[in-house]
């Protein structure tokens, strides 16, 4: 069933180029602003005037060039399209009652793994919006351990009850406030009610009423809520600036939260006095604290504060939420000495360990009691023998630790760092078992390589990308299963915890075959001596994906750093630019003799152009041409022979990206320091062929064919203009793919944190052509742009536009999903209302991966649905 | 799937730790270790005091110690092999051109310039004969392979001499060369053929058996003949000269086999070498030059395998027939004399033996017991046979002082302990590392007054080297700059300036010259590329 029909969706946003009037001239822009107003008339919109200051002019064209083909054959939205690199580090994760599975909070769903192959098995999906609470319904005899029943709480309001087995939902609760932290504390005390009628949850949520400018207002409330009887209890039993996450004791009896420099603790009502307000205690000290934690079976609690120490406190807690009958007894003992308790804190003592050089971030006792493990930025778990305080070391984790979980089976834990990792440890030895491999976050670049860094590679043949991380690290994460593979260690060094950045990778390259990577790092020097910048070509085995360092370039362009590397497509040839005005050709002599062991690359030749610097690099199609950029011309090179061939005209900024669009004889350049600019030049004519004012970030192309996508950011003053609010809702780039000498987009796709994002085609296999987009904070999607376009488009869109769709009307695209009864109004709100995130400081939930392709509502659902919206869709354009 | 699987169970990034490793150096392109280098390189150089010039030839003495004769100037000396120590001296009255063992050993006879041949005995030290017929200098005299009583012997009159020794007479003259004869060997499997080369270019082949005086056979070297020497075999020679070294089968009628011209100025002694003791092993002809360089040539595969520089032009060359000891003289005076590490095989088996009946004698007296530590670790030098599946211990990474002391981040020790092992890419390898932990400035600072003494010599000797100078020379400013003050006031610090600062002088005297150079080659590079 192919259907063709016009649409409105693309927004075609071109600037023309004022200062080189090589598209059109002034009369042939009047022309096209003529042409789309007459048109823009007749679809009742308002009319565009030609505005000689504004640097970007919209299109709202109707795509009648594209138009979109239907299909639904079953399953197929699942292979076409790929989204991944997401946290599982956003939350805590939870072990299953017989410890084979662990639960890990993905984005909006969670994600089950088995333990014992570290992959994952299936996952829960149903939640609009982060997911950010999971409790697995705990086993009380052995005979239950089969049960596999949790609950999770989500920024989208619901409370969910899952059988993670199936996996299906059981049971939706609707609180109406995002949920930052629940406990349910009856499921440890009572464990034998598994039945849901008395379920008592304490949560903190977020007060959205309050939230919209009044950054004083305490918006972050702690309230009881019953599960039974979806009620919640009107009176909140502490108020913060920002939600804080729920800790609860294991056995059950008492939760807090830490809030700024107190403990609130609260004792659970025993009973079924459902009336009974939880008494409250507050325990202090003079650090702010991070993280703490309640003993298993003593009045303990553990704290540790931002200057990393660890504070025990004993006893607490049996004055002020000890039962009824014996706190009239208590009263008396208030003026007994309690050594290191501060003020008139509730607890019996007090005792300091210092270990930690930094905050700690993690603090758990061991499930008997005996140890108390804690960890932090250093990267170092540390167990604490609780008795004497005698310290036990897991060193060189390699990232700051997030959480610590032991699991149902004494042998087992695990370790979350911030890096995206999931440690399975193996218990007494604390050997690291197993690791659970996400995409690694992106490293954090010193201010003066900003922009320049190209940390995001691709080997297009097997979907595979090498992504710079922190700790001098490269991780190959293959995209198309959406798991890491494995990593290099590009600088041999520890990790330093917390210290300035001084060693980075700056960039990272793959040879179109995938069987060659190329590294440069640059040590910053310390008070002007001991700085270095390294090259380093790394070759891997035909059919073994793990690269081994074959040469190490000390000083390639003596000290001035590496702008680019580029590959040669079809041999063994690779060239490097430098910022001190030279490039250089290396190759590889394994062309002669065969093994890998003993190949190594060396320097085959050198260029330079009037000593500028040279910025970009690219080989054309078949080898032949080598382009650089020096500065804000394009030389062209015969690489073989070294000869200067052309040099093509001058660009106003200095160019940052150059590729060679396919077979064709057009090379794209982009520049954007100063005045961006996105110029497609005709080699075998010499000259520009059109141009536009866009800031590039990444640019690639097919090999076989002409096309080619950049990766643009949209300018502030355009996404500012008023109409345009509601269609950029946080989204700061576009992907537009052109085909040859087009200077019209085939295609634009809008996509959010585009700044320092990479994109890449990938040709797996030759039948099928994907683009690749890694955004900058690593996560991606891979999609297949040319086939059932309309179809990916709307699979990236539809999280970002349905929230606009109500307040314009005129994107119609995403109405097809607006009327789907199930969630799509809740998301909505959500959307409106959630500010603060409860781990990261920027807004993780709200890009455009956060949901998964399973996501995606059933097709035979989608069907009806579209031919309907499709005629409501025409209706009101028409009003 | 599975494969992918096992990568990843592999796979732990995590717990590894890094010691700190100097940058790693280039490596040369080709090869560095081929047998004949690692055999060419293994003498090893001993000392042997100068002579007054010319060396003009050394001889091997055929019988076991194989002692050498040195010929310098109007002297001949006795060295022996083992200690490269002279124990004899002879003096003949004028410069002595040649010199040569009898097969026995017991005899020398030395050829001089004013054309006169004697033969010494060596053990009583004395001379037995002279011989005199040459009417102008005589350039080579020779006993023929196994014959005790005959001398060959040519010189610039253009006659070759074939002597009785006993009688002092000429038995018969060779005419034949129409310039200077220079060279020449006696076949090792006939004791009535030699060879003569002679400046006329000419290589002949005489025989002592036939009287008419006519030569059996000759060939052309197209150049004056420097040297002449008989393969092994004693089917083939080798002739040097002007440049080149060419190798002739005498039994195929005087073909050339192969020619070597890799030398750039007169080659003017030739050897041959047998690599790897005294069985087996392949021949080699040593040549050596006035460029001097020594190379050692494979006429079997017609390539040369091995060349080392020396200090000057060389003369002459000797090897033992051993192959243990090599003596190459140069221009000036110098011996190079180098010696291999014999293994005494007799002596080893000997020793192999006492120690094995020794063995055997204990391990009947006494069987181990709990009470002796070794009976704890019996069997651990167990062998595995080839059924059993060998575990593998781990191996932990080795960590130096330095890199516990930079484990545990005490920087300025972890500095001073590496500049205390005297390994200067080690200490350069460490200061990286401070570099990159934003520590090295403060650890200077920190510096106690013998520890910066240390620093101090560390940088005067090291700052100007290549590999090192472009973190050095900053370091070595910063320091003078931050610690001016004690550096100053201290008088063992003024030695250490003073030479830091002839070494930057030095270092600036050379970056000129470089400079001067550069812009010499620079235009004529230029040249070349506009063709």
């Amino acid at each position: 069933m192919a259907i063709s029909k016009l649409h409105l969706l693309l927004l075609l946003s071109i600037t023309l180029s004022l200062h080189r009037p090589v598209l059109s001239d002034n009369d042939e822009e009047d022309n096209l602003l003529a042409g789309i107003n007459s048109y823009r008339t007749s679809l009742n919109l308002t009319t565009l005037t030609h505005n000689e200051n504004a640097e970007w002019l919209i299109k709202e064209t109707n795509c009648a060039a594209a138009p979109f083909f239907f299909f639904f054959p079953a399953g197929d939205i699942i292979e076409t399209m790929i989204r991944g690199g997401k946290s599982y580090v956003t939350s805590p994760l939870s072990f299953s009652n017989d410890a084979k599975k662990l639960l890990v909070c993905t984005g909006n769903t969670v994600s089950v793994f088995s333990v014992a192959t570290g992959l994952q098995i299936t996952s829960l999906e149903g939640h609009t919006a982060p997911v950010t609470t999971l409790i697995v319904v705990p086993a009380s005899s052995a005979a239950q351990k089969i049960i596999s029943y949790c609950w999770t709480a989500s920024l989208d309001g619901t409370i969910r009850h899952w059988d993670f087995s199936g996996p299906e939902i059981l049971k939706t609760i609707d609180v109406q406030f995002p949920i930052y932290s629940m406990v349910i504390p009856s499921l440890l005390t009572e464990p034998q009610q598994i039945e849901s009628s008395k379920l008592v949850a304490y949560v903190s949520v977020e007060d959205t009423s309050l939230a919209k400018q009044g950054s004083k207002e305490l918006r972050g409330h702690v309230r009881r809520f019953n599960l039974a009887k979806e009620r919640i209890r009107g009176d909140n039993l502490k108020e913060t600036e920002e939600p804080k996450s729920l800790v609860i004791s294991p056995s059950g009896e008492f939760f807090g939260i830490c809030h700024k420099r107190k403990i609130h603790v609260w004792n659970v009502p025993s009973g079924g006095s459902k009336n009974d307000l939880p008494k409250k205690m507050t325990l202090h000290h003079t650090k702010a604290i991070n993280a703490f934690a309640f003993h298993p079976t003593e009045r303990i609690i553990a704290a540790g504060d931002v200057t990393g120490r660890v504070l025990i406190w004993r006893g607490f807690g049996t004055r002020k939420l000890a039962l009824g009958n014996q706190m009239k007894k208590l009263k008396t003992m208030v003026d007994v000495d309690n050594p290191g308790v501060r003020d008139e804190d509730d607890a019996e003592s007090c005792t300091t360990w210092h270990w930690h050089s930094a905050e700690v971030n993690v603090l758990n006792f061991s499930s008997d009691g005996a140890y108390l493990y804690s960890g932090g930025r250093e990267g170092v778990l540390v167990v604490w023998l609780l008795e004497t305080g005698k310290k036990k070391f897991l060193p060189r984790i390699g990232s700051p630790l997030l959480y610590f979980m032991w699991s149902p089976d004494p042998t087992l834990c695990s370790v979350v760092c911030a890096d995206n990792q999931i440690h399975l440890l193996k218990m007494p030895s604390m050997e690291i078992l197993r690791t659970i491999s996400g995409i690694k976050p992106p490293p954090s670049l010193p201010k003066m390589y900003e922009g320049l860094a190209s940390t995001v590679a691709f080997d297009r043949s097997s979907g595979m990308a090498a992504l710079c991380t922190e700790n001098y690290c490269v991780q190959l994460y293959n995209l198309l299963n959406d798991r890491g593979m494995s990593e290099v260690q590009v600088c041999e060094r520890n990790h330093q915890p917390g210290d300035e950045i001084t060693v980075v990778v700056t960039a990272v390259a793959i040879s179109l075959d995938g069987s060659v990577m190329s590294t440069t790092e640059v040590k910053l020097p310390e008070g002007g001596i001991g700085g270095l910048v390294s090259l380093k070509f790394w070759e891997s085995e035909p059919d073994n994906k793990a690269f081994t360092l074959s040469t190490v370039v000390y000083e390639p362009h003596k000290d001035a750093g590496v702008s680019a590397i580029a590959f040669h497509p079809t041999r063994s040839m690779a060239v490097s630019t430098s910022f001190a005005g030279d490039f250089k050709i290396w190759v590889s002599n394994s062309d002669k003799n065969q093994t890998i062991k003993d190949s190594s690359w060396i320097c085959h030749a050198v260029g330079s152009y009037k000593k500028k610097p040279m910025t970009a690099a690219s080989f054309s199609g078949d080898g032949t041409v080598l382009a650089v950029a020096a500065e804000n011309v394009i030389t062209l090179w015969n690489p073989d022979k070294n000869i200067l061939l052309s040099v093509l005209g001058a660009n106003h900024a200095p160019i940052t990206k150059l590729c060679f669009v396919g077979k064709s004889e057009l090379l794209v350049a982009a520049s954007h320091f100063s005045k961006p600019e996105l110029s497609v030049w005709n080699t075998s004519k010499l000259s520009l062929s059109w141009s536009y004012g866009l800031r590039i970030e990444a640019v690639t192309s097919a090999v076989d064919s002409s096309a080619f996508a950049v990766l643009a950011l949209i300018p502030e003053t355009f996404k500012k203009g008023k109409s345009k609010k509601n269609i950029f809702r946080g989204r700061d780039g576009a992907i537009l793919l052109f085909n040859g000498s087009d200077p019209k987009p085939v295609s634009i796709w809008t996509v959010m944190k585009a700044e320092g994002g990479s994109i890449s085609f990938l040709e797996a296999d030759k039948s099928q052509l994907r683009l690749a987009y890694v955004n900058g904070s690593h996560e991606y999607v891979v999609f297949d742009p040319n086939s059932d376009e309309t179809h990916e488009r709307s699979a990236i869109d539809y999280e970002g536009l349905a929230g606009h769709e109500e307040t314009t009307g005129d994107v119609g695209y995403a109405s097809l999903y607006g009327q789907l009864p199930d969630y799509e109004k809740k998301r909505m709100e959500d959307s409106e209302s959630l500010v603060t995130p409860l781990v990261s400081s920027e807004r993780p939930w709200e890009t455009i991966f956060s949901g998964s392709t399973l996501n995606f509502p059933p097709l035979q659902k989608l069907c009806a649905e579209f031919f309907e919206s499709l005629m409501e869709k025409r209706t009101t354009v028409v009003e | 799937m599975a494969e992918e699987l096992r990568v990843r169970l592999n796979d732990h990034p995590v717990s590894k730790i890094f010691p700190v490793k100097p940058k790693s150096t280039a490596k040369p392109f080709s090869e560095s270790e081929t047998p004949d280098s690692r055999y060419w390189s293994s003498f090893k150089p001993q000392s042997i005091p100068d002579f007054t010039p010319p060396i003009s030839a050394f001889a091997f003495s055929p019988i076991h110690p194989h002692s050498f004769a040195v010929a310098h100037s109007a002297t001949v000396s006795i060295f022996k092999s083992q200690t490269l120590s002279s124990s004899r001296r002879f003096s003949c009255p004028d410069v002595v051109s040649s010199v040569c063992f009898r097969s026995d050993g017991a005899l020398l006879a030395a050829a001089d310039i004013s054309g006169l041949v004697h033969v010494f005995d060596i053990r009583e030290r004395m001379a037995l004969r002279r011989l005199s017929s040459h009417k102008a200098p005589v350039r080579f005299v020779k006993y023929p392979f196994l014959d005790k009583l005959h001398l060959v012997s040519g010189g610039d009159d253009a006659v070759v001499n074939y002597w009785d020794v006993a009688g002092q007479t000429v038995i018969s003259n060779f005419l034949g060369h129409k310039d200077y004869v220079r060279c020449g060997d006696c076949s090792p499997v006939d004791d009535s053929v030699f060879i003569t080369g002679s400046y006329d270019h000419t290589v002949k082949v005489w025989d002592a058996r036939v009287d008419n005086s006519k030569w059996i056979a000759e060939i052309n070297h197209g150049s004056p003949v420097e040297d002449v020497v008989y393969l092994p075999s004693g089917g083939m020679i080798a002739t040097a000269g002007l440049n080149s070294v060419k190798v002739w089968d005498l039994i195929g009628g005087g073909k050339m086999v192969c020619s070597m011209e890799s030398h750039n100025k007169t080659v003017t002694s030739l050897c041959v070498g047998r690599m790897g003791g005294d069985q087996g092993g392949e021949n080699r002809i040593v040549s050596v030059s006035l460029d001097g360089y020594m190379k050692v040539f494979d006429y079997g595969r017609a390539k040369v395998t091995y060349s080392m520089s020396f200090p000057a032009a060389l003369t002459s060359v000797g090897l033992s027939p051993d192959c243990s000891t090599r003596v190459i003289g140069g221009a000036n005076g110098k011996v190079f004399a180098g010696k291999k590490k014999v293994k005494d095989a007799g002596e080893g088996e000997k020793k192999s033996l006492s120690l094995w009946s020794v063995k055997s004698d204990e391990s009947r007296r006494r069987a181990l017991r709990p009470t002796n530590f070794r009976y704890f670790q019996r069997g651990q030098g167990e062998k595995p046979s080839e059924g059993d599946s060998l575990v593998k211990e781990k191996k932990g990474v080795k960590l130096t002082r330095h890199d516990k002391l930079l484990k545990k981040f005490r920087h300025k020790e972890a500095l001073v302990s590496v500049l205390e092992e005297k390994k200067p890419a080690n200490v350069v390898a460490v200061m990286e590392e401070l570099v990159a932990r934003r520590k090295l400035i403060k650890c200077v600072m920190n510096m106690e007054e013998g520890e910066l003494g240390l620093l101090l010599s560390f940088l005067q000797r090291y700052c100007t080297v290549q590999r090192y100078s472009g973190l050095l020379m900053g370091l070595t400013k910063k320091v003078l700059e931050t610690r001016a003050e004690d550096i100053k006031g201290k008088e063992e610090f003024k030695g250490l300036l003073r030479n830091l600062k002839r070494e930057v002088n030095q270092e600036i005297k050379i970056q000129q010259s470089l400079l001067e150079i550069q812009g010499v080659i620079a235009p004529m590079l230029r040249i070349a590329g506009r063709r």
